[in-house]
Parts: structure tokens; C-alpha cells; sequence
């Protein structure tokens, strides 16, 4: 269960150029939700993202994660709790590094990083079955550095290194946006896919309102750092593309786009 | 395909260079006619380039001549300790009858390369030997080393600084904190200072960058300036002269091409001197008088006064008949450097 | 020959720095000023350690602990009070100019009369004869062998893994659930160890401390660590750290004959483009395997 309660959250506060992103935001999201998260670009999707996760500071309120406040906590903190994959593929692997070395190091995560021998090699038909679960071949591989690899398949080691460990949040940022079409879908089914295996409460942001809709229980549309739109289970099975579009329109008319 | 054939070249240039080293060393023979000796100098500047050149002199004087029956290989440090360590290993590899070192660090370090040849070295620019460990506490040589120290007369000098300027109060001195040369002569201008009623006024500074900064804190609170021997100050003496003249502040100096590019007044040394003293000492050894071992090291016996009548007169001070007199030399105009 | 010997001690001496350097310049992308002051207060440890009379192997490990401390200062400095890189290794560089000095209580330290880890009874009885000549460059080898080894085996353990990943994507070790601050602080610190090591033998070898001794010290580890890893390109049977090595030993050679046969004025020219004909000709061979993959 995570909960944003009266997020306050300013851009340079004290300037001339002070923006106020969330007055007061609120959001909760329940165990084992699926949330997408749609919007125009300034609407506070990532923003949203970075304060859950502590990569930006913000002003007021609090974020609540199973009962606890961990609003003070530093990112590398939260993240025992949390995995993530970012837009770009190069951000959730180590490219100097090779595959096996990658899932190794993933695989220690929340552990203590001390002297013992960094690859466990009794691990490692683990991490080809994991690898081969990914149908990209990347198992045969494992010496390979991960720089050699191309965008798709980084993010796929990137989405299997974020869930490799029990995590109880995973969070999608954009994460199928730097690829092409056929590349994101692999990808988006194979989000689905490890998901509805680890049963992981999800919060992903997409601009592709397809994913939107196809995936996920529960779909919302900020806009200006307010939720213009959500929909839970029951609606979103009926909420198609078209009215989300029409939604979509209205708020960017507002803006003028 | 080209490339590769550099590379190669550059290959095969380094192997047949480090075989001409080696072939050197086998013709090496104690009495011969001819010498060859390596020379290692710290760093490019005019007080240790006439030690170079006064040694070369002092050699000739004694019938030991650069091309007739001497092979010199001059090397350069550039004033950085690295490739002043790599000078000295490579002078000391044997193929060398003897090696003249000029300055502390270079000395230090030539000294330490050549103790498993037993090529004898003969130092120049060292301004204390002792404290170098270059000579044990009663001044003798701790090995096949020996030369001669460019100890500042700092007592004479203080005594001149009073006779010229009977008024002044502080003097202001720029020193480098790397030098141990500069150190130890900043500690004895502070213990000899009350005695000729002055004051010392130091600034310390690290490199070149600091000396606009340095300088002007000093001339603002100095009746004049004094120079030590410290490289890293007197390479920017015209800089230091230009600024100093400005505000009418008299700078004196600590050795006679100082005195020429426009300093007051020194009692001081003279560098060329310093290393012909040096070249005779060397031509001892070579010949095979005496051994470097056998030899304490030697200081300049008197120092000179030098003045700069034209400075002296474009800051209107007088300088008595008597103390003209006793100048080694006197210059009437400045000289660029 | 004795060229030779020459090149390779002081190669390997600054090999032992340039291996400090990789850790910072290449694995953390943290160019480190911290360098040119580090070096010398490993030999400023060392001389003042020595001329109290404490046994000189044991200046080793303990130049070693100092270097970390210094390198953990420029770090917090760095991480804690987030000031740039750049600036970090300066600020420390500048400070341990005048903590340099106090240590070894004046600018030049003399280390003629004292036994070292080169020359000491025990080693005038081991390397009798023949064997004097290589004295210096044996026992400089061993110690650049062991912490290459020690290095190796420390990359390959997780704590190892971890500082690797620093470098390439601090995000990721965040992801991880790791303070990449801690790891950054760590690096330094053992790179600037390693610094501090070879100041200490430094001063040993060359048996003086000098405190201008670390000045273009981080020139010369970039510079070594540069050639090793573009050799490497063309040699792939190389692993870093002894390209590193042999790249600090080819930099040297670049000098000693530069130093040799240019005359003094024309020593660092020379340096300079035999430095670049070696790039070249290392960058060269690269060019050549992606031409025939292209085709």
C-alpha cells in the first residue's frame, strides 16, 4: 500500500521563475495494483515517479508506504523496497559490465556488498534460466558486455535486474518510450508477464495509450499535477481507446497544443 | 601497413639506444686522455646556467677541454622530479667518469643513482650540503661525492642592506616553501635580523602563480626586498623589479645577474666563479689527484659586492666612495634579461 | 641493459600510482587532483617514519592508510558537501601541500644514511653478486605484482562489482539499494592508497623527500593509463590492470629517450610526439579490426 498525501512540490521555490507542480496531491495505491499513468508532457507523471522514489525533493506532505512515512528517507533507502526501470535503457544496467556480472550484482541487491567473491557460480544456471525466460538468447551470452547489447535487450535485462530480488513496488518510467514499436511490445509483454508472476503492485507511466489500456487494473490522467481522470477495475475494462483520446484532446486544447 | 613500420622503428630505435648505453660502459678506462662526463641540472635557469658554464671553464682551465679531450652529455630536469630521477639513473649508468650535478635535488638524486657505480660526483648550487646529507656533520664526504655550496653570506649582506639604507626598517623577502634552500636561509636571515636592527618580513609562496599576490602584501608592508637564491622567485625577477620600482621599493639581490637585470645591490655570489671552483675540483678527480671522498666540500671564500649605479641613482641613493670601491664589479645600466 | 633496468623501476613505481589513477579516471570517471599531493605524502610518511627509525617495510602498509584517509577526505568533500569533482581533488591537492610539509618538517628530507626496503643488511645479503643490479627493480616488481593481484581479486569481489557499476551508472547502484556516495569515498580512498604507495617507494628508491616530487603526478598516471588501455585494444590478451602497468613503463621509456637523445630544450617536445605516434599507432590497429568487420 502506497499513499501520497498532500504532496506539495514546487520548481525553483524562492525565484522569480517559482512553479507550483502538486498543491496538495493526492494518490493511494492499493497491494498488487497494476496503475497506468497517462498525461501531457509537464503534467507531473515523472515528477510524480521521482518523489516517490526520492530522486527530487519536495515541500510539503507526506508519502506513506505500508503504514510508514518515508518521506525523510534517501533514495538508495527506498529503493530496498522498490525496483525501477527508467526511459532510458542504458540507466538500469552497468554497460562496462558484462551480462552475468549485471545479474550478479542485481542478484545481491539489499544484501552487503563485502569482500566474497562477486559472481556465485552456483547461481549461474539460475540466471541462464532467468536470461532464457526472456527468449532474447541473451543466456548464451553471459560474457558479453552489456554495451554490446542493443536498447531492447538492455531493457529487458534492465525490467529482469529491477525484479530480480522481492521488491514490494516496480516502477515503469516511460520505460518502452526509447524503443521501436516492435522492440516495446517484447518488452510491455514481458512486463506483463513478470508482473502477473511476482504479483507486483506496478506503477507505470506511458504515453502510449494503448499499453494504458491493455495493461494494468487501474488507469489515470494527470494533467497540470492533478488527476483528471481515474478509472479502477470495473470501468477501465470498458474505457477504450477513443474516449481516452477524446479526454486526451480536452486537455490539450486546454493548453493550447 | 605504414604505421606498423613506425612502430617497429620506434621499436627497434629503443633497443639500439639502450645498446649504445651499454657499449659505453665497456670502454671505460682509468687512464686515459680522454674524458666523458655527464652533466644533470635541475632546471633551465640564468644563476644555475653560469654553475654550468663556470664548471665547464673551470675544467679547461686545468687542461680538461669540451672537444678536444671531453665528451659533455648535458641533461636538463625541467624542474620536475620525475625526469630528475630518470637523468640521474641514466648519467649514473657507468659509462660516465664522473657526474656534475647542479642544484639540491638534482645532487640528492644523482648522488643516490651513482652509489652502486662508484662514479664520482661533484655538486654545484647546494646551498647546505649537511642538511642535504651530502657531507656528515663535520663537512666531510659520505661517499665519492663532494663540490662546492652557494651558501648565502647573509651576515655581509644584512651589514650592506644597513650601510645603504640607514633608515629602513623591514625587509620583505619572497621564498618558495618547496625549496630547502630557501628555508634555511629565510631562518638565518630571522636569527641574524635583530642584530642590524631589521625586521623580516616573509611571504611563502608554492609557484610562479602566487608571486603578483605575494609581492604586493610584501611591498606594502618592506622598506626594501632582499632575494635568496630560490629558482622559482628569481626566474620571475623581471616581473618582480617592474612592480617594485613602481612603488620605489629597492630590490637587492643575492648574486650578480641579479645585480645586472636590475637590482640594487648584493653581497653576493657569482656564479661563474662558483663553478670554475667547481671545474678544478672535478679535474682533480679526473686526473686522479685526489678522490671525491678525499675532499670536503668547498664555499665561495669571499663575497663580492656588486652595485647597480644606475639603479642606485634612478631611486636617488647615494652610495659612499668607500663601499664603491669594494665592489667586485659595478654595473652603470640595466641590462635585459 | 642498464637503460632498461632504469625504465622499468621507474615504471613500475609510477605503474603502482597510474593502477590509483585507473581507479579514478577510469573506472569512477573522477579526475583526480588529489594525485599531486598524495604521492608526496606517501613519501613524506615515509621519510618522516623512517628518520624516527621505524623498520621501512612497515612504512608500506602505513603510506598506504594514509593515502586512503586523504583519498576519503577528497571523497566526503566531494559527496558531503557536493562540491564538483574537480574541485574536490584541488581543494585536497592545495591542503595537503602544507599537511606535506608538516609531516616531513621541511621542504627536503634527506634519507642517504637510513636503511630502506631496497637497501637494508638483509637485502645486501640476499642480493649479493650478480644480483645487486636488479635489486631495486625485483623487489619494485614484487610489490607492483602484489597490488596489481590484490586489485584484480578486489574488482572481481561484490564490493568490487559495486565500485565498477559507480562509475558507469551511479543509478544503478542506487537501484541497488546502495549509498553510491559510500562507494564513490571508497574508490578514492583506495586509489589514492595506491598513490601514496608509490610516493612511499618513491622516496625510498630515490631515498629524499621532496615535496615538489608529486607536481604533474596525475599527468603522468592519466597519461599511463591512457597508453595501457589503448594498447590493450590491440593486445586483448592484456587485462587492464597490467596494460596499466605497461602503459606507466612505455610512458617512462617515452621520457628516458626523449631525455637521452633530444638536446634539453627539445625533451618534452620529443616526449610529447613519441607519446602520440604510440596513440596512434595503438588507435591505428583498432580502426583496422572494424574495417574488415565492416566488410
Amino acid at each position: 500500500m502506497l499513499e501520497l498525501r498532500n504532496i506539495e512540490k514546487y520548481y525553483n521555490p524562492g525565484t522569480i521563475n517559482e512553479m507550483c507542480l502538486f498543491d496538495k496531491f493526492n494518490l493511494s495505491v492499493k497491494e498488487g495494483e497494476f496503475l497506468t499513468v497517462v498525461g501531457s508532457n509537464g503534467s507531473g507523471k515523472t515528477s510524480m515517479l521521482n518523489i516517490i522514489c526520492g530522486t527530487i525533493p519536495f515541500e510539503g506532505g507526506q508519502i506513506i508506504i505500508n503504514g510508514k512515512d518515508i518521506s525523510k528517507s534517501p533514495e538508495y533507502k527506498r529503493n530496498k523496497i522498490i525496483g525501477r526501470v527508467f526511459q532510458n535503457p542504458a540507466m538500469g544496467t552497468s554497460p562496462g559490465m558484462t551480462i552475468l556480472e549485471n545479474m550478479s550484482l542485481a542478484d545481491n541487491k539489499g544484501k552487503f556488498f563485502g569482500l566474497s567473491k562477486g559472481v556465485n557460480k552456483e547461481r549461474i544456471s539460475y540466471y541462464k534460466e532467468e536470461l532464457s525466460t526472456l527468449g532474447l538468447g541473451l543466456e548464451d551470452k553471459l560474457e558479453t558486455k552489456v554495451e554490446h547489447l542493443s536498447g531492447g535487450q538492455r531493457q529487458a535485462m534492465a525490467l529482469l535486474m529491477a525484479t530480480m530480488t522481492p521488491i514490494d513496488f516496480l516502477i515503469l518510467d516511460e520505460h518502452t518510450a526509447a524503443l521501436d514499436p516492435k522492440t516495446a511490445d517484447i518488452i510491455m509483454h514481458l512486463t506483463d508477464k513478470i508482473v502477473k508472476e511476482k504479483n507486483l503492485t506496478t506503477i507505470m507511466v506511458t504515453h502510449n495509450l494503448r499499453y494504458a489500456t491493455d495493461y494494468g487494473s487501474r488507469i489515470i490522467m494527470m494533467h497540470e499535477g492533478k488527476i483528471v481522470l481515474d478509472k479502477a477495475e470495473d470501468d477501465k475494462i470498458n474505457q477504450n481507446i477513443e474516449d481516452l483520446l477524446v479526454k486526451f484532446n480536452e486537455i490539450s486544447i486546454e493548453c493550447g497544443n | 601497413m605504414k604505421k606498423k613500420t613506425v612502430a617497429t622503428f620506434l621499436v627497434v630505435a629503443a633497443l639500439v639506444g639502450s645498446m649504445v648505453g651499454c657499449a659505453k660502459t665497456e670502454g671505460k678506462d682509468a687512464n686515459k686522455e680522454s674524458y666523458t662526463i655527464g652533466i644533470a641540472q635541475f632546471a633551465e635557469h640564468a644563476s644555475l646556467d653560469n654553475c654550468r658554464e663556470g664548471f665547464i671553464e673551470g675544467l679547461k682551465s686545468e687542461g680538461i677541454e669540451e672537444g678536444k679531450n671531453l665528451k659533455i652529455e648535458y641533461k636538463n630536469a625541467a624542474a620536475d622530479a620525475a625526469t630528475n630521477a630518470q637523468i640521474s639513473d641514466s648519467l649514473a649508468s657507468g659509462k660516465n667518469d664522473l657526474i656534475c650535478a647542479i642544484a639540491t635535488p638534482t645532487a640528492q638524486s644523482t648522488f643516490n643513482a651513482a652509489i652502486d657505480s662508484d662514479t664520482p660526483v661533484i655538486y654545484t648550487a647546494v646551498t647546505d650540503p649537511i642538511a642535504a646529507e651530502l657531507a656528515d656533520k663535520e663537512g666531510n664526504p659520505v661517499g665519492e661525492v663532494t663540490g662546492t655550496s652557494d651558501k648565502l653570506p647573509i651576515e655581509a649582506q644584512l651589514k650592506m642592506i644597513r650601510e645603504i639604507m640607514p633608515e629602513a626598517k623591514k625587509i620583505g623577502i619572497m621564498y618558495t616553501t618547496s625549496e630547502a634552500n630557501s628555508v634555511s636561509a629565510i631562518k638565518e636571515y630571522k636569527k641574524l635580523a635583530p642584530k642590524y636592527d631589521f625586521e623580516i618580513k616573509e611571504a611563502g609562496i608554492t609557484n610562479t602563480s602566487e608571486i603578483p599576490m605575494a609581492l604586493q602584501t610584501l611591498l606594502e608592508s618592506s622598506d626594501c626586498l632582499t632575494n635568496l637564491t630560490d629558482n622559482t622567485v628569481v626566474s620571475s625577477l623581471p616581473t618582480i623589479l617592474d612592480k617594485a620600482n613602481e612603488k620605489k621599493i629597492p630590490v637587492f639581490g643575492s648574486e650578480v645577474e641579479q645585480i645586472k637585470m636590475g637590482c640594487l645591490a648584493a653581497e653576493g655570489i657569482d656564479y661563474i666563479a662558483l663553478g670554475k671552483q667547481t671545474g678544478q675540483m672535478a679535474a682533480k678527480v679526473l686526473k686522479g689527484e685526489t678522490k671525491a671522498s678525499e675532499m670536503p666540500y668547498e664555499t665561495i671564500t669571499e663575497p663580492g659586492f656588486y652595485v647597480n649605479l644606475k639603479v642606485a641613482e634612478d631611486f636617488g641613493i647615494t652610495i659612499s666612495d668607500e663601499l664603491k670601491n669594494t665592489a667586485v664589479e659595478s654595473f652603470t645600466e640595466v641590462t635585459a634579461n | 641493459m642498464s637503460f632498461l633496468i632504469m625504465v622499468l623501476e621507474q615504471g613500475l613505481i609510477y605503474g603502482i600510482m597510474a593502477l590509483g589513477v585507473y581507479i579514478t579516471y577510469k573506472i569512477l570517471d573522477f579526475p583526480d587532483l588529489t594525485v599531486d599531493g598524495c604521492f608526496p605524502l606517501g613519501a613524506a610518511v615515509t621519510a618522516a617514519l623512517i628518520t624516527k627509525g621505524m623498520n621501512p617495510y612497515l612504512t608500506l602498509p602505513i603510506s598506504f592508510l594514509v593515502g586512503m584517509i586523504a583519498g576519503t577526505l577528497t571523497g566526503l568533500i566531494h559527496v558531503k558537501a557536493k562540491v564538483r569533482d574537480l574541485l574536490s581533488g584541488i581543494i585536497m591537492m592545495t591542503a595537503l601541500w602544507s599537511i606535506n610539509l608538516f609531516i616531513a618538517g621541511t621542504s627536503n628530507v634527506p634519507l642517504f644514511s637510513k636503511d630502506s626496503i631496497f637497501k637494508n643488511s638483509v637485502m645486501d645479503q640476499v642480493f649479493a653478486g650478480g644480483l645487486k643490479r636488479y635489486r631495486t627493480l625485483i623487489i619494485v616488481a614484487i610489490i607492483a605484482i602484489i597490488a596489481k593481484v590484490l586489485l584484480d581479486l578486489y574488482l572481481k569481489t561484490k564490493s568490487g562489482f559495486l565500485l565498477r557499476a559507480v562509475g558507469d551508472n551511479d543509478t544503478l547502484v542506487k537501484s541497488l539499494a546502495k549509498d553510491d556516495g559510500n562507494v564513490k569515498i571508497l574508490g578514492l580512498a583506495i586509489a589514492n592508497g595506491l598513490v601514496a604507495l608509490s610516493g612511499c617507494l618513491f622516496a625510498q628508491e630515490e631515498r629524499v623527500f621532496e615535496i615538489s616530487s608529486g607536481t604533474g603526478a596525475i599527468v603522468i598516471g592519466i597519461a599511463s593509463v591512457i597508453i595501457g588501455t589503448s594498447l590493450m585494444k590491440k593486445f586483448h590478451f592484456l587485462g587492464t590492470t597490467l596494460a596499466v602497468l605497461i602503459g606507466s613503463i612505455f610512458y617512462k621509456a617515452c621520457v628516458a629517450v626523449a631525455t637521452n637523445w633530444a638536446p634539453p630544450w627539445a625533451v618534452k617536445g620529443t616526449t610529447a610526439v613519441i607519446f602520440l605516434i604510440i596513440l596512434i599507432v595503438a588507435e591505428s590497429g583498432k580502426a583496422k579490426v572494424k574495417k574488415h568487420a565492416g566488410a
